[in-house]
């Protein structure tokens, strides 16, 4: 990383353009709440009032979150790609810039998401929280690292011919090390159990991790 | 490559013959294939690393091809582990730590491999591969970290093979040795010869 480079402006400028063109074309985004809504549904029409436990709860939420954050952004770059200005983006703003602003609109995107999701999963799945606060603290890490992942593989993904699909494959084997604990925690936070405070460190710094190795290897894709 | 075989033949059919029982011969070959493909995963990232540094076409190539080679590997030491655990554990998958390790592995490969596949341009899949090779390298200790507590939580009682592993006849440590020396040398061998 290259902090001598980085511009905090420019990363705001970014971020303040992807949010206004998110506003004009919300297409992304609400296919994402929309894709999300869908599964939940989906879930709780399927299941049809069964009383699930709390291991179960929480794998379903994140199954969700991944896969409705996965149709959000795998498009990140995909309008800079498809209308040929990423080549100009990058000669105005430094690649940190670039990088760290689309990382922040697409953490606002899944926060966004989860704001969105969280409810209606609840009340669906007729499930009280014992631990407001360590579920609100696990969703926060959780994201984190798939904006953090998500973004660096989104401009992976952006030289592909074969998109469809290849965005979730690619994501996933990254972020099980956030998926994993956050299932595990989420469980704890849904039942009120003991929950191990390593397990929500080693979230915080896998993203720490995460977002250290995206602005690195960033750098190197150009 | 030929006498490597031949080598390999004699190491993987001697041993079981002094071996504990008929089952123990799997370990012979899915230790030494499953050593393979982590230290594939490893040196595909080690020549991803150096592609970025240098931009030399052929680092990418060998980055490739030991992916390639580790998919292979990986794959064999999956079947042949599931197939022990089944004669032995009973089932052919139970989500035990190392499984779950393996198949991550897989699943990283076979990502890598989609990924490859995907990129037409041969600049960009150069790129694009080995900053997800370095990428997916770095889940590898945090998934060692987190496997074993997330999955020990869910079966309290430890139904993982630590008893079994607890001691080991020097004549079949050296067979096993010698196996995944001789794996190795196969690795390095298959890495060399398409150069």
């Amino acid at each position: 990383m290259k902090l001598s480079n980085f511009r905090f402006e420019q990363a705001a400028a970014i971020f303040r353009k992807d949010f206004l063109l998110g506003l004009r074309r919300r297409a992304a985004f609400a296919a994402m709440l929309m894709f999300s809504l869908t599964a939940t549904a989906n879930l709780s029409l399927s299941i049809g009032g069964a009383i699930f436990d709390e291991n179960l709860l929480a794998a379903l939420l994140w199954v969700v979150i991944f896969f409705a954050a996965s149709a959000g952004i795998s498009g990140t770059f995909e309008t800079e790609a498809a209308a040929g200005t990423l080549a100009t983006l990058k000669l105005y703003a430094e690649p940190q810039a670039i990088l760290f602003g689309k990382m922040f609109f697409t953490l606002a995107s899944l926060a966004a998401l989860t704001v969105f999701l969280l409810p209606i999963f609840l009340i669906l799945f007729d499930c009280t929280v014992a631990q407001i606060w360590l579920l609100l603290a696990v969703i926060f890490f959780g994201i984190i690292g798939l904006a953090a992942a998500g973004t660096l593989i989104a401009a992976l993904t952006t030289s592909a011919s074969v998109k469809g699909g290849l965005f979730p494959i690619l994501l996933f084997p990254i972020t099980l090390p956030i998926f994993l604990p956050a299932i595990q925690l989420t469980a704890a936070a849904i039942s009120g159990a003991d929950f191990e405070t390593e397990l929500l460190m080693t979230m915080a710094i896998f993203d720490a991790i995460l977002i250290t190795a995206a602005s690195i290897l960033f750098d190197y894709l150009d | 490559m030929l006498t490597a075989a031949i080598i390999a033949a004699v190491i993987f059919f001697v041993p079981p013959v002094k071996g504990l029982g008929d089952l123990a011969k799997i370990i012979f070959f899915h230790v030494p294939t499953a050593w393979v493909a982590v230290l594939a995963f490893f040196v595909s990232a080690f020549f991803a690393a150096k592609f970025l540094r240098t931009g030399e076409f052929s680092f990418d190539e060998l980055s490739a091809r030991s992916a390639r080679l580790g998919f292979i590997f990986v794959l064999m030491a999956t079947a042949s582990g599931a197939i022990f655990s089944k004669l032995t554990w009973g089932a052919y998958w139970n989500w035990d730590p190392r499984q779950t390790t393996i198949f991550v592995l897989i699943l990283i490969y076979g990502a890598y491999l989609t990924l490859r596949a995907a990129v037409t341009d041969e600049k960009a899949r150069a790129k694009v591969s080995a900053v997800y090779s370095l990428l997916s390298v770095l889940t590898v200790p945090f998934l060692v970290f987190i496997l074993p507590r997330m999955f020990f939580s869910l079966h309290p009682a430890p139904v993982i093979n630590s008893a079994g592993k607890l001691e080991m006849d020097t004549e079949i440590l050296t067979a096993l040795i010698a196996a995944a020396v001789d794996a190795t040398m196969i690795f390095y061998q298959l890495m060399k010869k398409r150069r």
